[in-house]
């Protein structure tokens, strides 16, 4: 353990000392008093880091025996998982705040989760990958059960935990078969073992285990099934935060391990990646239609967009890593803004989540209207906003990596898909005449409605930069 | 003759920075409104007219930068024929609807707003027609779609507005996503996404495998869009929205985008079977459905829209026929059908304005009352119906023409005849609006007086009426301009022809002359056909839209509550299955090397031994709702396991097993006392049928994993660590090596979780007797099924005596542990299980008097003892947690090796035993919540008092 290890780690190591720090001097003083503050410092250390990372030195450097990998991927997506946790704080504080929901352990808990997203993505090691995502899920599973009070929010946790167990047996499962048969559980190492060509079997096995197991963590479908109840029952600000950073953290692992450890052998998980990204595209599309509840709907439609985001990884190029990070980015900038306004849909101050309460929303509040709006189209895909390019990015990456009949799929994926995200629109503008939501007030959540509806607008013409660093991202991971 | 100019840019981009000021001068006034988005529409006409003559005379100008150039995106335009006629339409039109929609919208209207959709829609569209890059057409097409949703939701107080504006966004909407993956792959044919190389490519496209999908895609993005059969139902119900709105995007511009775009995409797409047969037939259809339809319809609105359904049809139609002079005759009618549909759109807004109705029936007469209205509407009707002198007469003579020309799968004259029908039905149409609308008695029960509507309003109609009249007159005016757009369509290559009135005695003037006396009959005949068509049952297109919606709703929801119904056990269900599937799938395509190793002769021993796991397995299946029964056989599981790891000389695993398991058992015999003492059956038969066959299938998979891995040989990790165990590790015991040495982190970790879920399990105890739940278990009622003499005697002694026993043995496997099975972990558990059986002989409290340090310290300082050996390391300058290790001799003993790992050891054996006692301290106060007695003496009965103890404390 040198030194060089440690400032590589500095960051994570940064981040969970303020979190045991926070927790300690939350405990012996002001408690839940304190949880307000704690909020806020929270997502300023975020915002601090993620610049941090962000304007870090590039180049790839390993750490503690390349167990640790910091390179322009990681980087890349600490800093999506980063913003996008404080982002959500941020816009959950005053919800929580009124509901008597805000707890001091909450943002300690997310700052642990996010510890672990971010060993995730950096994880060069079998090791390191499941100490990564259990230290994520751990807390997810806690926040998700977070209203004990509630019969809804603690089923979501108990559900999410029993499943989230069974996945992570089957990863480890998984993972000492790759063990046994690699000899090591460096991902430099397996990728040798795993060779061109003929993987050996037991390699192989393994590898559909962990497969698995990852796939439950992005709720690719057929392991998705949590992902509904658990949206729907888990707290609004904490649905926000399972549909933003852990989404982009578990799709970062999954490409760590697919790229690092089994790259030279992308035809053997091509195809059950395809597979899985045409399942998630098609339920998440097709179940989205019945829903009346919106929560319930964005678990399908995140379904669905991980389905996508698969099929950049499927794909298997370079290209494929860099759409599925732009897809992903795009995403989680979509998701923040869709859930702030979520949070502020409210009647007589308690929370709604009828999608049918919308009625002539658009007339009431034209403003927060055509905001949502704009991220509705742009999380169907429809060209202008941002969402197409995301779309485009991967389905080009799918043709060009011979899957033009997942393209083709998803295209008709996103043409069934759209239809729900219209049909909330369409409540909006043309609903009909009937019981209203309060007014909005101006807080945090109007900030980042309107800002995430900015981005999707103004980030047409240049997309913010997000491609250039992609484009980095991507070449560290496939070489 | 390509000229690079980047006025084009500017061009395109005028409308967008444009529609930025009449949203901010809301309060400024309508005129003021109408003046700024006249400014930039005028602006960006007057810079296309100056590129006109050079187009004209053949050039294309093209401008480009970059965008996203990763993506195949430029922000690429060019200018050619089509791209200039419609261009000049889209803004020509465009100042015509702000002016007349300054008069037509009423001051409570916000104008600023209107005006801002009205200039991005307009821009959308420009960008249609300029782009010169695929993607980028996607975007303006969208754009469009999106804008014209904005536009048509303007009035959002008409509430028949609401479903029309989600059918149009729905059906054009969808089908623009269709499209882009249509032009994903004639990208991806092509290797471009640049519409020259594109329209430049057009053999190697229709060449392609892949050319029926994109083609079928583009279509179907077109045919939305247009308002194509079977999409043709959206249009008449988007016209709720303001009569500008309808006049500019239903007649002009946006639905035919999907017209220009099958024009632009000519040279790639045209000439083959498919394209014939798709795009005609779908266009002959469209044109009589719509025709027939528009017959019938009372609301002016609703009669123009199918008729714009019908022409839009016939241009479909045109397009598919694939010859070039076809193209012309389409170039041709686009150009006057704008011109006569969007006047007459505009007579029906005046009409509705101030009649303030648009049912036919209610109207009549308005010839006297509305003379201007009357010359305008009658004069672009005429056109629309093909009366000779206006424009309308001489495109269609060019499609009959062309018509009477076109064989249908052999057939000369299916074509001919439908679109002579289609003609005829047109004609029938024109003149109805005029005769029903203008002609006969005037009425006196408008539900406004009518009378003509100021200078303003009736000015652009007018405007288009006279350009009607002119090209009907002098046709030569237009021929330029459609010279250059339909060569534009045809990539250059045209056949001689000239646009004129009189083509002498040709078959199209026949079946024209048909057309306008059968129509003239028709409409005679109007009233009693108008009862028949009421009374002859007809699918209802948006009935059907909305049945196949509900449809679609009800099957999505029927699929989310057979796979989402909430229930864990479905879920786990999937879970396993799909990973089972997997697992096969990947096992059976891995192409396995053959068996390398011979089977082994099972010996009795392990018979007896598998059979033994095998029944206590069944036996936990059948028997688990038995909770105390399961958890026995679960026990005999453990114990064959550790039997097991003997026979397989793996003692110390055996050992760690058989203390785990006994601690682990005999902890959830004393928290059972506190559940239910049976699972209640919840499940049906097929669904427990179900569970097991996929159990079967789960378990059975893994099994013949194991098999196929042991009758193969296959590169291992066991060498490596022989071989390094007693050279790195100072030991000979390999797992016992790699617990404390190689793994010495996972250890460490190990007695943390430890300690810590002892930690957790008392916390979550303090909380529980705290809460509701402590009442709950005082007034549970725990007593019955209780022996009388709960520590008895023999078992109190014969614990004690096993104490001293079983602490040597504790320390003998502590002490030896590092080169023999054992060690700190087992020490500690069998310590904890001598300290268990006298908490369980004698009772707790009188145990607990006799413990000397508090089980949380003990904890504590385990870790904390593990911890600093670990640290120690780095004194040594080695890594956290090395161990060293050296061999000493003292003289009487013999030699013997002490390591570092033995104080970790111990650290290991503290936390564990602080770990376990703890859990079993919180257990006993829930005991004693629960209203179980506490004993003061060892014994209930002590023998030499010969008196019951508990009794004698009631």
């Amino acid at each position: 353990m040198t030194e060089a290890d440690l400032n590589t780690i500095l960051p994570e190591i940064v981040l969970s000392l303020y979190a045991i720090a926070a927790l300690l001097v939350a405990v012996y003083s002001g408690k839940d008093k304190l949880a307000g503050p704690l909020i806020w410092i929270t997502a300023a250390l975020m915002a601090v880091l993620a610049a941090w990372i962000g304007f870090a030195e590039p180049g790839t450097h390993l750490a503690f025996g390349g167990m640790f990998v910091d390179d322009g991927f990681a980087r890349f997506a600490k800093v999506v998982i980063l913003v996008s946790a404080a982002s959500v704080l941020l816009m959950s504080r005053d919800y929580m705040m009124r509901r008597g929901m805000l707890k001091f352990e909450y943002p300690v808990l997310v700052s642990l989760s996010a510890v672990g997203m971010m060993m995730m993505v950096s994880a060069g090691d079998l090791m390191a990958l499941y100490m990564g995502l259990e230290l994520q899920s751990l807390a997810l599973y806690v926040v998700a059960a977070m209203r004990r009070d509630s019969l809804r929010s603690t089923e979501a946790g108990l559900k999410y935990f029993v499943l989230g167990a069974l996945s992570s047996g089957l990863l480890l499962y998984g993972a000492s078969l790759v063990y046994g048969y690699a000899g090591t559980t460096l991902f430099s190492g397996i990728i040798d073992a795993a060779g061109e060509g003929q993987t050996p079997i037991g390699l192989l096995i393994g590898l559909v285990f962990v497969m698995s197991g990852l796939a439950f963590k992005i709720s690719a479908v057929p392991f998705h099934m949590w992902t509904p109840d658990v949206y729907e029952g888990s707290p609004t600000p904490v649905t926000a935060f399972f549909a933003t950073a852990p989404k982009m953290a578990a799709m970062g692992l999954f490409a760590r391990v697919l790229f690092d450890a089994f790259g030279g052998v992308t035809q053997d998980w091509s195809q059950v990646l395809a597979l899985l990204s045409l399942l998630s595209m098609f339920l998440g599309a097709i179940a989205g239609v019945g829903q009346t509840d919106i929560k319930r709907l964005m678990a399908y439609s995140s379904i669905a967009h991980m389905g996508y985001a698969l099929m950049g990884l499927a794909a298997g190029t370079a290209f494929g890593v860099q759409a599925m990070l732009v897809y992903m980015a795009i995403y989680v900038t979509m998701s923040v803004g869709t859930f702030a306004f979520i949070l502020t849909m409210e009647r007589d101050g308690e929370p709604v989540t009828d999608m049918r309460a919308l009625n002539q929303y658009a007339k009431a509040e034209p403003g927060r209207a055509l905001a949502m709006l704009v991220l509705l189209f742009s999380l169907a895909g429809v060209p202008p906003m941002v969402g197409f390019f995301g779309k485009l990015y991967v389905l080009r990456a799918a043709y060009e990596g011979g899957l033009a009949w997942l393209a083709i799929a998803g295209v008709i994926a996103s043409v069934i898909g759209a239809f729900y995200y219209l049909r909330i629109v369409y409540y909006m503008y043309f609903g009909e005449e009937g019981e209203t939501l309060d007014r909005g007030r101006t807080s945090m959540p109007w900030v980042f409605l309107m800002g995430s509806a900015a981005v999707m607008l103004l980030g047409i013409f240049n997309l913010f930069g997000v491609e250039g660093a992609a484009i980095t991202a991507a070449a560290a991971l496939v070489n | 003759m390509t000229v690079v100019d980047n006025t084009l840019i500017i061009i395109a981009l005028l409308p967008f920075i444009g529609a930025l000021v009449p949203g901010i001068m809301i309060r400024a006034g309508r005129n003021a409104s109408a003046f700024f988005t006249a400014v930039p529409t005028a602006l960006a006409l007057t810079m296309l007219l100056l590129h006109a003559p050079a187009v004209l005379s053949g050039e294309v100008i093209t401008a480009e930068i970059e965008w996203l150039p990763q993506l195949g995106l430029t922000a690429a335009f060019f200018l050619d024929g089509l791209g200039l006629m419609f261009a000049a339409m889209i803004l020509g039109v465009g100042l015509l609807i702000t002016l007349y929609a300054r008069f037509y919208l009423s001051g409570d209207d916000p104008m600023g707003q209107f005006y801002t959709y009205l200039l991005l829609f307009q821009g959308a569209m420009l960008g249609i027609v300029l782009s010169d890059n695929i993607l980028l057409l996607l975007i303006f097409w969208e754009l469009t779609s999106l804008s014209s949703f904005l536009l048509i939701g303007y009035w959002k107080h008409l509430p028949e507005g609401r479903q029309g504006a989600r059918m149009a966004l729905a059906v054009t909407g969808a089908g623009g996503l269709a499209m882009i993956g249509g032009m994903l792959i004639l990208g991806n044919i092509v290797g471009s996404y640049n519409l020259s190389d594109i329209l430049a490519s057009g053999e190697a496209i229709r060449a392609s495998e892949w050319y029926l999908p994109a083609l079928i895609l583009i279509l179907l993005g077109a045919f939305t869009k247009s308002a194509q059969f079977p999409f043709h139902f959206w249009l008449p119900h988007a016209m709720a929205a303001p009569t500008p709105v309808s006049a500019y995007l239903h007649s002009a511009t946006m639905v035919k985008a999907g017209v220009f775009l099958m024009a632009r995409m000519w040279p790639a797409l045209a000439g083959t079977d498919a394209w014939f047969y798709i795009v005609t037939g779908v266009g002959l259809i469209t044109m009589i459905l719509g025709a027939l339809i528009a017959l019938f319809k009372d609301d002016l609105k609703a009669l123009l829209a199918y008729s714009t359904v019908s022409h839009l049809g016939l241009l479909t139609m045109l397009l598919g026929f694939g010859t070039p002079i076809a193209a012309v005759a389409a170039v041709f009618h686009i150009l006057n059908h704008l011109t006569f549909k969007a006047a007459l759109f505009m007579t029906a807004g005046i009409i509705d304005h101030e009649a303030h109705t648009r049912d036919i029936k209610r109207l009549g007469g308005l010839r006297k009352l509305m003379p201007v209205t009357f010359i305008i509407g009658t004069f672009a009707a005429l056109s629309m119906a093909g009366i000779p002198l206006f424009n309308g007469f001489l495109s269609k003579e060019m499609m009959l023409e062309e018509a009477a020309h076109t064989d249908w799968a052999g057939n000369p004259y299916a074509v001919p005849i439908l679109a002579t029908i289609g003609a005829l039905l047109s004609v029938a149409y024109s003149f109805r609006f005029i005769v029903h609308v203008f002609f006969g008695p005037v009425r006196d029960n408008y539900p406004s007086k009518p009378h003509d509507p100021p200078f303003g309003m009736w000015a652009a109609p007018a405007l288009l009426v006279l350009a009607v009249v002119l090209i009907g007159l002098m046709p030569h005016l237009a021929e330029p301009v459609v010279r250059a757009a339909a060569g534009a369509v045809t990539g250059g290559v045209l056949p001689e022809f000239h646009l004129k009135i009189w083509h002498g005695v040709t078959p199209a003037l026949y079946m024209s002359g048909v057309a306008v006396l059968g129509g003239a009959i028709l409409l005679t005949l109007h009233a009693p056909l108008d009862r028949l068509w009421l009374r002859t049952p007809r699918p209802e297109a948006k009935v059907i839209f909305d049945r196949l919606m509900a449809a679609a709703v009800g099957l999505s929801r029927r699929i989310t509550e057979i796979t989402h119904d909430g229930s864990m056990s479905r879920y786990l269900a999937i879970f396993v299955a799909a990973t089972t599937v997997m697992g096969y799938v990947a096992w059976s395509g891995s192409g396995l090397p053959l068996p390398s190793r011979e089977l082994l002769p099972i010996p009795p021993l392990v018979f007896v031994g598998w059979i033994c796991i095998l029944l206590a397995t069944v036996s936990v299946a059948l028997m688990h709702r038995q909770r105390f029964r399961a958890l026995v056989v679960i026990g005999v599981i453990g114990l064959t396991i550790s039997v097991g790891f003997v026979y397989l000389s793996a003692p110390d695993l055996a050992l760690t097993q058989i203390s785990v398991e006994t601690v682990t058992i005999m902890l959830l015999l004393l928290a059972l006392h506190f559940l239910p003492k049976t699972t209640p059956i919840e499940s049906s038969v097929p669904r427990r049928i179900r569970d097991g066959v996929i159990a079967l299938a789960a378990g059975g998979g893994v099994a013949a994993l194991s098999y196929t891995f042991l009758l193969r040989d296959m590169p291992s990790i066991s060498e490596y660590h022989l071989a390094n165990s007693y050279k790195g590790g100072g030991g000979t015991n390999v797992v016992n090596v790699i617990l404390v040495d190689f793994r010495g982190y996972d250890t460490y970790g190990e007695i943390i979780v430890l300690g810590i879920a002892g930690l957790i399990i008392f916390a979550l105890m303090e909380a529980l007797l705290n809460g509701p739940a402590a009442r709950k278990l005082r007034n549970a009622d725990y007593s019955q099924d209780r022996s009388r003499d709960r520590h008895p005697l023999m078992m109190v002694i014969a614990t004690r005596v096993m104490m001293p026993v079983a602490i040597m043995v504790g320390v003998y496997i502590f002490l030896r542990g590092h080169n023999q099975p054992g060690g700190g972990f087992v020490a500690g558990l069998v310590i904890s299980i001598a300290l268990l059986m006298q908490y369980m002989a004698s009772g707790f409290a009188w145990t607990l008097r006799r413990q000397q340090i508090e089980y949380h310290s003990m904890i504590g300082s385990g870790v904390v003892i593990a911890g600093l050996t670990g640290a120690g390391a780095w004194l040594g300058g080695k890594p956290f947690l090395t161990s060293g290790f050296d061999y000493f001799h003292i003289p009487p003993i013999e030699e013997f090796e002490l390591a570092t790992a033995m104080l970790f050891d111990l650290g290991v054996f503290l936390a564990v035993l602080g770990a376990v006692m703890l859990m079993l301290y919180s257990l006993s106060r829930i005991a004693r919540y629960a209203g179980e007695t506490v004993n003061i003496e060892p014994m209930d009965y002590d023998p030499s008092k010969q008196v019951v103890m508990d009794e004698k404390e009631k």
